[in-house]
């Protein structure tokens, strides 16, 4: 297969220490990272011409898409859960992502055929939000499920590296698309199902739904008792705990990049690159970070990752930060999500009994995308009432004070884990 | 994976690559539509008016309209101009609309001949408000921003507005990096918005705007050169100021909806009243003279007196964005 291929030449190391055979990561690590990266080309294609489309097609009011996308949010971070102890209980993750998968190409097909309508578009970003909700647990049980202790946030990061590839390039095949058809969004519509459509067959026929570490058909599978006990098992719970302060003191990507605007004169039109070059600075750091966390230790990784954001931070405090300063800025950003987003499901995974990580997981993104929200709306209310720079310190010290208490708790939550690798 | 298994995904790759081809190229040959050929329709309610209005196809009214001048109750076309807003003063005019390309959006600078292309900008979002000052000097640009996708950033919507040197075409300045204050102090918060700047008719640096920030929508005063503006009273959207400068015409939100009252105010005073019009615009009125306002629903260009008397009358159909014209362009 050509895709094994080209995977294997993107985890070709540049890494100067010598690289030991078992930080190789498996193919179904590989496949579910192609997978999300032709399903995220997809999403992308269509999430970057949708708001032009709605208003210039269609004469809807630009307020309409931001409702339409904050109603789904909601409804996405209970279906995790729920999807993440199906997929345990019935060992069926690969079942159940592969149904996320599917409503997301049936949406995508859903807009080539009934587009035309207000309607008929919310619908489908709700589609798309649901079908997110349901593959993300499973989809990242598997990873766990397909990898050693040793590689466990080599996998994550490889997954994540693919996935933001597609972030990538969905944008620009949107574009190039409407380059030479101008106008047609039909025909981005429809290129878009083709790539959902093929996400999908590449996880229905190349992804393998008993990973090695998947549970014996023989034992008894969880039940819910079992999957609601992990919220008193005291490893797993020190470990929410850790992602809920971590999280709450995070300021998110948004926040920082209109906070970073107002300290830096640069024109305007140039705006959208502060977005490209966080999200190549993702991409490049995803498995080099993955491979030291596996090397030097998940936990510190981690913490480092989180560190990073002092330095933007630091930037949103000063006065004046160049182009230089700015850019520094981003690479750290980067390079946080790197840490936060892959490591930290590495963590859970290693933390986690391995016939209930879906089940965990899915309560670890919950809890986290519980703890980002708020963040946001007290970063918000701060900067209004205190300003900017004091909101920033107000941040910068519980985040400081969130490491702190996180760093002890991480460590245990790792200790003796159930993972046998 | 079974060898029978990347037989299939090979075969799939290869249908998805022909199709989606086919597909593209199909479409590449097939027509494109950012712009209609839809001609405004003059009445006769104000035959003494001069105005440019851009064109607007009741079935599609957000796609690109050709602009042209009302003159004496006939249309004229100028030039090729295309676009969803327009604004025009002293030999100096913006025309703001989608770009070829249907995803991006882009203002073109044009002079009195109504020839444009020596200056594009292009902006991050969907057009919303153009002004130029009465003396051409700068012009006043607001556009719509909506999330950027990348890494899921959640903002919902937002505006900006920017300030252009109209001789050479470039964007000299964003509201959003002015300062700003309300009662004397600074005054700064995350959600803050800026649109439908206008320009002092007797100094261009001066200028009046709105400042949305959580539920309040504050008419700000400010300078370009400072860069600086201050709050001066809530709920007034959209203003412009009239001619003579004593007062402003703006949009007045009714409770938390979007819809829209035009109302006046007297600028020494900061008194207003309302107008005839009792329906609901969503436009930056446009002063036809010191006594007459015109506006736009979306689809049609009306009149209202301005010290509401009278009642609304019809001016242009199918046109919007109506622009006062000291001295006809081409209808001569």
């Amino acid at each position: 297969m050509y895709q094994v291929e080209a995977s294997k030449a993107l985890l070709k190391p540049r890494l100067w220490f010598r690289r030991p055979e078992s930080l190789r990561v498996s193919r179904n690590v590989v496949m579910l990272g192609m997978t999300s990266m032709l399903t995220d080309i997809s999403s992308e294609m269509v999430a970057t011409i949708l708001p032009i489309y709605l208003v210039f097609s269609l004469g809807a009011s630009p307020l309409a898409l931001g409702a339409i996308d904050g109603t789904y949010r909601g409804a996405a971070a209970v279906v995790q859960v729920a999807s993440g102890f199906m997929s345990d209980r019935f060992r069926r993750h690969k079942q159940v992502a592969e149904a996320g998968y599917g409503f997301s190409a049936l949406g995508k097909v859903a807009l080539v055929a009934a587009g035309n309508s207000i309607g008929g578009i919310g619908a489908i970003v709700a589609f798309d939000r649901i079908g997110k909700g349901i593959r993300t647990a499973p989809r990242d049980a598997l990873i766990s499920l397909s990898s050693t202790r040793d590689n466990l946030a080599t996998s994550f990061g490889v997954h994540r590296a693919l996935d933001s590839v597609g972030a990538f390039l969905g944008p620009l095949v949107a574009f190039g698309i409407l380059l030479v058809a101008p106008a047609r969004f039909d025909a981005v519509f429809f290129v878009s199902a083709l790539f959902a459509f093929l996400g999908l067959a590449v996880l229905v026929l190349t992804v393998q739904g008993k990973p090695w570490r998947a549970p014996r058909e023989e034992t008894t599978p969880p039940s819910v008792k079992r999957a609601a006990g992990l919220l008193r098992e005291s490893k797993f719970v020190l470990l929410l705990v850790a992602a809920l302060i971590l999280s709450l003191t995070s300021v998110s990507d948004a926040m920082i990049y209109v906070g970073l605007q107002r300290k830096i004169d640069f024109d305007p039109a140039v705006f959208p690159l502060l977005y490209v070059i966080t999200a190549v600075a993702f991409m490049a750091l995803a498995i080099p970070i993955g491979r030291l966390a596996d090397r030097i230790g998940r936990v510190p990784v981690l913490i480092g990752g989180f560190a990073m954001l002092f330095v933007d931070y630091a930037a949103l405090m000063s006065d004046h930060i160049g182009y230089a300063g700015l850019i520094l800025c981003l690479v750290a950003l980067g390079a946080y999500f790197a840490c936060s987003e892959g490591v930290l499901t590495a963590v859970a995974g290693a933390a986690l009994p391995d016939d209930l990580q879906a089940s965990g997981i899915g309560i670890l993104i919950t809890v986290v995308s519980i703890g980002n929200l708020v963040s946001s709306v007290a970063f918000g209310a701060l900067w209004v009432t205190l300003g900017l720079q004091q909101a920033v310190i107000v941040f910068a010290a519980g985040l400081a004070l969130a490491l702190l208490i996180a760093a002890p708790l991480l460590v245990r939550s790792q200790r003796s884990a159930p993972l046998h690798g | 994976m079974g060898s029978r298994n990347a037989k299939i995904l090979i075969a799939l790759v290869v249908l998805c690559v022909v199709g989606g081809g086919v597909y593209v190229a199909v479409a590449a040959t097939g027509p494109s539509g950012t712009d209609t050929d839809q001609q405004p329709v003059a009445t006769d309610v104000l035959d003494q008016a001069d105005l440019l209005v851009r064109a607007v196809d009741p079935k599609q009214p957000t796609l690109n309209g050709g602009v042209f001048e009302v003159d004496d109750g006939k249309v004229h076309r100028g030039g090729d101009l295309s676009c969803e807003r327009v604004y025009y003063a002293a030999g100096h005019g913006i025309c703001m609309g989608v770009a070829a390309s249907g995803v991006d959006y882009i203002a073109t600078v044009f002079n009195e001949r109504m020839e444009g292309g020596e200056h594009t900008i292009p902006l991050q979002g969907l057009p919303s408000r153009a002004r130029v000052s009465e003396d051409g000097r700068y012009g006043a640009m607001t556009v719509f921003v909506t999330g950027d996708s990348y890494l899921e950033s959640s903002t919902a919507f937002s505006t900006r507005t920017y300030v252009v040197d109209m001789a050479t075409g470039k964007v000299v300045n964003q509201l959003e990096q002015f300062s700003v204050t309300k009662d004397g102090k600074p005054f700064d918060a995350v959600d803050f918005n800026f649109w439908g700047m206008t320009f002092d008719p007797t100094d261009s640096d001066r200028f009046y705007a709105t400042l949305g920030t959580g539920d309040h929508h504050y008419l700000v005063e400010g300078s370009i050169s400072g860069e600086e503006m201050k709050v001066l009273r809530d709920g007034v959207e959209c203003p412009s100021l009239s001619p003579d400068g004593k007062q402003i015409a703006y949009k007045s939100r009714l409770g938390h909806s979007n819809r829209w009252h035009i109302r006046v105010l007297d600028v020494a005073t900061l008194k207003d009243h309302a107008v005839a019009e009792t329906r609901s615009v969503d436009d930056q009125a446009e002063w036809l003279n010191d006594k007459t306002l015109a506006y736009s629903d979306g689809t049609n260009v009306y009149t209202v007196p301005a010290d509401g008397s009278g009642e609304e009358q019809l001016l242009v159909k199918d046109a919007s964005s109506p622009v006062r014209l000291e001295e006809p362009l081409i209808g001569t």
